[in-house]
């Protein structure tokens, strides 16, 4: 203890305990010595001291040396900083921690951003060297189509012709369709997102089973045993985490399966899928060119680059599109995507942008903050120049201030990391579920990581500012003024004076991103999108047989039949209003069913391979009048569009405004439907435009009567009196009455797919006011400060103009003139920021430009009127002090 | 001071070896080692008194000296410092060094 106590007094107490140590006695001794000289020559005890310290010289440096000579010295130093440091933050309470507060938001934002970006964008995939991953697609600039689906026999035109492609796959573009019904015993049937890929798709992943086997060729052949591996995530819950069920059998709609293997943990690519069966298994597939439904992946050999491949495929398709002009247009090109990119889709820009304004959020609080620490050490400028005067170096002086940085900066992040692991989990379960892995945000090393450099830099910025400005300072005329208040030099003022300007331009930035959201949001929600009846249920009905497209299996009779059955039960049960079906439900995703088309009357004027393309719905009578579509003009289809009778369609209202432009009338006009030359359909209908495939992106739709097309129609939407869940329960009894191992999923309103499909615009728009609003009221707390430092500079001179009488709405004006000037150039560079970025946001904008001039005006008066009242309250207040209490003062 | 004759500052780097020297005749407190390079000296070399201490707390560092608390002949309590084996060794090697120094630069300066 006595050791414990002994360190303790050393490093927390040198100062105390030096007239005790032996250096000090030693010193004491000499000088007796020196002066017993003196004495000796009989001089006055005075005289004798004062020769015994001019000869001895500097006691306090010598002890200083001494002292430094010591291994633990920068230790004892740094103690010594840090308590000093201590005693002054908790002696200037306020002004410290608010500067830290505003820092602890700030770096907890940034830091929650960044563990999103992390988990999400920056976190490797759970597949080896994924960037020698590919997905490969087809695009067609002149039919203006993004996505142009691959067939199965593309797969052998790729594998044989590329030879830099190690691996190669096949699978679907979207999911929906292959989801199947998985029945384990008694327990409830339940619907499993599947996909049915080719047999080296695990090995263009690089990962492999970690019970049972892979898929090998002889799995994917027409006619072979229907097999399946199952996600980790399926085992687990629906099949009991069965060690043995390798080789066990289980019922996919209805069907008999062998489970070869079950994936490694977190392997549930394309997103969500649960079980994967082999592809080729279809006659139908196998050898049709012009079933398109697929995209390929591939792993390329090792040093190939993303454009060589990309040339490559390209050549394959060009060519392979000369082989077989009835299939292909020539126009179609490839497209090669890194699979990062593809599995994050446009979740990337959005947290990219997010994470760069909470950056900009943490940039306006070191602002704040280092202003306010900067105003602490102009206050302190007697007491640094009575140690500057006392000997101390500028090295010591600035030491002193860094570690009052260092210290605010690890309480800011500790309690910084407090905030963003709050925000973490409220971002988690706030935002929109379509951002992959965004669940696996947490604070891991990499976020503590940027954390400590985040805190680095705070530590940095809020040590150096003031701190260049104190070691800047006139000793003489700072002791001179005895403490008293100096007006700021000029250097000073323009610091401040950049302060501000900086500010406002990043809350110009931040609240002009913040407000575009806003507008597109509105934009986006009182957009006429088509569908009036937001509380119709859909929801999603798979017949399950056997084959690849288990609703194919069935004949197309049974099928129909099926349906109209089903359909028709539903509508008399009393609190139905309506009920109908189609094949694909409004906002399911971005990739559906597109078709080529052609008007009779244009026939002959366009090459067969450039037909422009839209969206293709299969619906069922009934079906406009459930989802609340209006039918502009003509009929709506009815059960007497069947099999035998005329071929009949229904367009969308612009693809009927290109009717009539042409000079026609579309009801009666006929059109073509795909490549093929299948016939003529007669319009009977023109519908409203209506939104399918995103709520932003307006097209042009066909619909054909499910009694004369071939593709199932697979959601149900049913409207009435009862509840969602009533709906839902209603539908179930119907369906297993007619047959028990049919099962629905994904019930929703459209409602709510309006909302899940703008939820992310949503999450944007609201934390972008957050951050904006935060930045508002830094901005409006730095002006404030900087008008009181301003008036605490300027009292006596205050208080002079008001003694002689002037008006105190002029010297108010007079007070924050000045810095609302900085305020309005801050605006200006914040507004030309926004003008050169406005394109990169572009894409998160939605009938909101970033160059409106009356949001970039509003936003830039906001933040005006906000510095305005921020900086005249103060000022209005010590306009109208009393002078002479001022005057007496000083 | 003197003043008659100007005096002399420590040449660089001679403070140790000058504090062995002293220490050659015997132990003494830091007073007694300043008093006897200014003796030796004539009172020509200037000694700093203060900076003997953070020379002293070096050369112990070093382990070439050793120090303890003993009552001075003026009856004072004084830190008493002795050359420990290895500086007696340290301050032979320094004496022969500082000669052979002493000759070249002699030589080095001597008039052309």
């Amino acid at each position: 203890m006595a050791m414990l106590s002994r360190i303790r007094a050393w490093l927390w107490g040198a100062n105390d305990v030096s007239q005790h140590d032996d250096l000090s006695q030693e010193i004491n001794h000499h000088l007796a010595m020196l002066s017993d000289e003196r004495l000796g020559l009989g001089a006055t005890p005075e005289e004798a001291d004062a020769y015994a310290r001019r000869k001895f010289r500097n006691r306090t440096a010598i002890r200083e040396v001494v002292h430094e000579l010591n291994p633990l010295c920068f230790l004892h130093a740094w103690t010594a900083h840090l308590r000093i440091a201590i005693r002054t933050l908790l002696r200037n309470k306020t002004a410290y921690v608010s500067a830290t507060a505003i820092l602890a938001l700030g770096v907890g934002m940034s830091v929650a951003m960044f563990s999103l970006v992390d988990a999400v964008l920056l976190r490797p995939l759970p597949f080896p060297n994924q960037e020698s991953i590919q997905v490969i697609w087809k695009v067609d600039p002149l039919a203006g189509s993004h996505v142009e689906e691959l067939a199965y026999p593309e797969l052998s035109d790729l594998q044989e012709s590329i030879p830099d492609l190690e691996f190669v796959a096949l699978m679907p573009t979207s999911l929906y369709g292959y989801s199947r019904v998985l029945q384990n015993g008694k327990a409830e049937p339940v619907q499993i997102e599947s996909s049915p890929v080719s047999h080296d798709f695990f090995r263009v992943l690089g990962v492999s089973p970690v019970l049972g086997r892979n898929f090998i060729s002889s799995d994917e052949r027409v006619g072979a045993a229907p097999v399946a591996i199952v996600s980790d995530s399926v085992w687990r819950n629906q099949l009991g985490a069965d060690p043995n069920i390798v080789g066990r059998g289980i019922r996919l709609n209805g069907q008999g399966y062998t489970v070869i293997g079950v994936m490694a943990a977190g392997v549930e690519f394309p997103r969500g899928a649960g079980l994967w069966v082999p592809l080729g298994v279809d006659r139908a597939v196998v050898d049709r060119r012009g079933e398109t439904f697929l995209q390929a992946i591939a792993r390329t050999k090792t040093g190939v680059s993303r454009e060589r491949i990309a040339v490559e495929v390209n050549a394959v398709f060009q060519r392979v599109a000369r082989d077989h002009p009835e299939d292909y247009t020539r126009s179609q090109q490839g497209a090669v995507t890194p699979l990062v990119e593809y599995w994050t889709g446009s979740a990337r820009v959005h947290l990219w942008i997010m994470l760069g304004a909470s950056l900009l959020l943490l940039i306006a609080g070191i602002i704040s903050a280092s202003n306010l620490l900067m105003s602490r050490t102009l206050q302190r400028r007697y007491e640094i120049a009575t140690r500057l005067a006392l000997g101390a170096c500028h090295g010591q002086i600035l030491a002193q201030l860094a570690s009052e940085g260092t210290l605010i900066a690890i309480i800011a992040a500790a309690a910084g990391l407090g905030v963003a692991r709050l925000a973490i989990w409220f971002l988690i379960r706030w935002a929109p579920g379509d951002i992959p892995r965004l669940g696996q945000a947490t604070l891991d090393l990499e976020s503590l990581c940027f954390a400590t450099g985040v805190a680095a830099l705070v530590a940095l910025a809020c040590t150096v500012i003031p701190g260049w400005a104190a070691t800047r300072m006139h000793v003489e005329s700072a002791l001179r003024e005895g403490g008293a208040r100096l007006s700021l030099s000029r250097r000073e003022g323009r610091t401040r004076r950049f302060f501000i300007l900086a500010q406002a331009a990043v809350t110009v930035m931040l609240l002009v991103l913040a407000s575009l959201l806003a507008m597109s949001y509105r934009a986006m929600m009182s957009a006429d999108i088509g569908f009036a009846n937001r509380d119709a249920v859909s929801m999603n009905l798979q017949l399950h047989g056997p084959g690849l497209f288990s609703a194919q299996a069935f004949n197309a009779k049974y099928r129909r039949s099926f349906y109209k059955e089903l359909l028709n039960r539903l509508r008399e049960t009393p609190g139905v209003t309506s009920a109908a079906a189609i094949l694909l439900r409004p906002l399911e995703g971005t990739i559906g069913w597109d078709v080529s088309y052609e008007f009779e009357f244009e026939t002959g004027n366009k090459d067969n391979h450039v037909l422009p393309k839209t969206n293709y719905e299969v619906v069922t009578p009934g079906y406009f009048k459930t989802v609340g579509t209006p039918l502009l003009a003509g009929r709506d289809f009815s059960e007497h569009d069947s099999e035998g009778s005329e071929p009949v369609a229904i367009i969308s209202q612009s693809l009927a405004d290109r009717v009539r432009e042409a000079g026609y009338a579309p009801l009666g006009s006929r059109i073509r439907l795909g490549l093929s030359h299948d016939g003529w359909s007669k319009i009977i209908g023109v519908s409203a435009d209506a939104r399918y495939r995103s709520i932003t992106q307006s097209g042009s739709d066909i619909f054909v009567p499910y009694l004369q097309a071939m593709p199932p129609t697979n959601y149900l939407v049913i409207r009435g009196t009862q509840s969602v869940g009533d709906l839902a329960t209603l539908v179930r009894r119907t369906l297993s009455s007619l047959d028990p191992g049919q099962t629905i999923a994904g019930v929703a309103t459209i409602a709510e797919l309006i909302d899940a499909n703008s939820a992310r615009h949503r999450f944007n728009m609201i934390l972008l006011l957050w951050f904006g609003v935060c930045a508002a009221i830094l901005a409006a707390g730095g002006v404030y400060s900087a008008i009181a430092e301003l008036i605490a500079d300027r009292e006596h001179e205050i208080a002079i103009k008001t003694a002689l009488g002037a008006h105190r709405v002029r010297l108010a004006r007079e007070m924050v003139s000045g810095t609302l000037g900085f305020v309005l150039v801050g605006e200006a560079v914040g507004v030309l920021a926004v003008f050169a970025f406005a394109r990169f946001g572009a894409e998160l904008f939605y009938g909101a430009s970033a160059r409106d001039p009356l949001v970039l005006g509003l936003v830039a008066a906001f933040v005006f009127i906000v510095s305005l009242v921020a900086g005249l309250w103060p000022a209005w207040i010590a306009a109208g002090d009393d002078p002479r209490a001022s005057l007496r003062a000083s | 001071m003197g003043g008659q004759q100007k005096q002399i500052d420590i040449l660089q780097g001679t403070l140790n070896m000058m504090i062995m020297k002293a220490l050659q005749q015997g132990p003494a407190n830091g007073y007694e080692i300043a008093k006897y390079i200014e003796q030796r000296s004539d009172e020509l070399l200037q000694v700093e008194h203060g900076s003997l201490y953070p020379a002293l707390r070096r050369l112990e560092a070093k382990a070439l000296i050793k120090a303890e608390w003993r009552v001075s002949q003026a009856n004072r309590r004084a830190r008493y410092y002795a050359l420990t084996k290895a500086g007696k060794r340290q301050a032979v090697i320094e004496h022969s060094r500082w000669r052979t120094l002493v000759q070249v630069i002699t030589r080095v300066m001597r008039p052309a």
